[in-house]
């Protein structure tokens, strides 16, 4: 039986607290237009790839070749989800994940926003080995010319800059509102 | 006043050298997908000017952490890569030609450092009578 620690919260999960960045307004609003170029980058990568699937054409140096695959709905379903989980990550109270509040009276909520924020990482980090795997799967192992691998190293490339892009929205947002706090006392 | 007046032409030409790429880009190949360009740049201050009035009480600014601020800004950066990043899309998969690429990329870059610099300067100034 080991002793509690020193600073025990009974409402903490994580043993490391979250990151307090502490930045100031301006690196904030930097963080922010930093996420949202991210989040067009990562849209812009997929639909080059799809774009340039859709006028794809033989290789030049043969021509009875074909083209041999497309960008089809399958290859949407890893951005999909690491969207939706982009959206739950950040619609979820940052405050209340911490569960350093005053006014949140019952675990419930805190246990509850914890779940929200888990099921959102899942969903992202599912997007993301989504992608990987439908890399491997569709066009590494067909061996596929390397102008038909550029739409699954797109597909990657896509799933991490949203994944960046929540990181560095949520370090941008929860650095303030740790400002926030230590103004407000 | 002089000073101004001088801005405002000066940019003004700017802003015309700027659409008059992005037009050539689009007319010299006969092909008027970069016209987006110029649409996706004039759109890309609205989301700030919009949502900058819902966080522009003049105590509540400086401290809270404003949704809606933050919501402007996710949008600008959005647009703004947007613009740069269509006719560079348009090009790889040659719809458009890498010239009027080029051209329609310093075109936008042309509209949008004008709207930048105007509304810069149009602050600089609102805040000499404080």
């Amino acid at each position: 039986m080991s002793l509690p620690r020193s600073n025990y919260d009974p409402r903490r999960v994580c043993v490391n607290p979250f990151p307090n960045v502490s930045l100031d307004k301006h690196k904030r609003s930097i963080g922010v237009y930093l996420a949202g170029a991210l989040f067009a980058f990562a849209c812009w990568t997929f639909w080059d790839a799809a774009i340039l699937s859709r006028h794809a054409r033989p290789p030049s140096d043969e021509p009875a070749y074909g083209v041999p695959v497309h960008v089809t709905f399958v290859d949407w379903v890893p951005g999909i989800c690491s969207v939706l989980g982009f959206i739950i990550v950040n619609l979820i109270d940052k405050d209340r994940v911490r569960g350093d509040d005053a006014f949140s009276g019952d675990g419930g909520a805190v246990w509850r926003a914890r779940l929200f924020l888990f099921i959102g990482f899942a969903f992202m980090a599912g997007g993301l080995a989504g992608s990987i795997a439908l890399h491997v799967l569709k066009y590494y192992l067909h061996e596929y010319p390397e102008q038909f691998l550029y739409y699954g190293y797109a597909n990657m490339s896509q799933n991490v800059c949203f994944m960046l892009s929540a990181v560095v929205l949520w370090l941008a947002q929860s650095s303030s509102s740790e400002y926030e706090y230590n103004l407000t006392l | 006043m002089a000073a101004g007046l001088k801005t405002v032409i000066l940019l003004s030409f700017v802003l015309a050298v700027g659409f008059l790429l992005i037009i050539l880009s689009c007319a010299l190949w006969a092909n008027w997908l970069p016209l987006l360009v110029a649409l996706t740049f004039v759109l890309a201050p609205l989301p700030n000017a919009l949502f900058g009035r819902c966080s522009a009480d003049d105590f509540s600014a400086e401290y809270e952490s404003s949704g809606p601020a933050d919501v402007g800004r996710f949008l600008t950066s959005v647009i703004v890569v947007t613009g740069f990043a269509l006719p560079i899309v348009l090009a790889h998969s040659e719809v458009i030609r890498p010239a009027a690429c080029v051209m329609s990329i310093i075109g936008g870059g042309l509209v949008y450092g004008t709207i930048l610099a105007y509304s810069a300067a149009f602050r600089q100034e609102e805040s000499e009578f404080d």
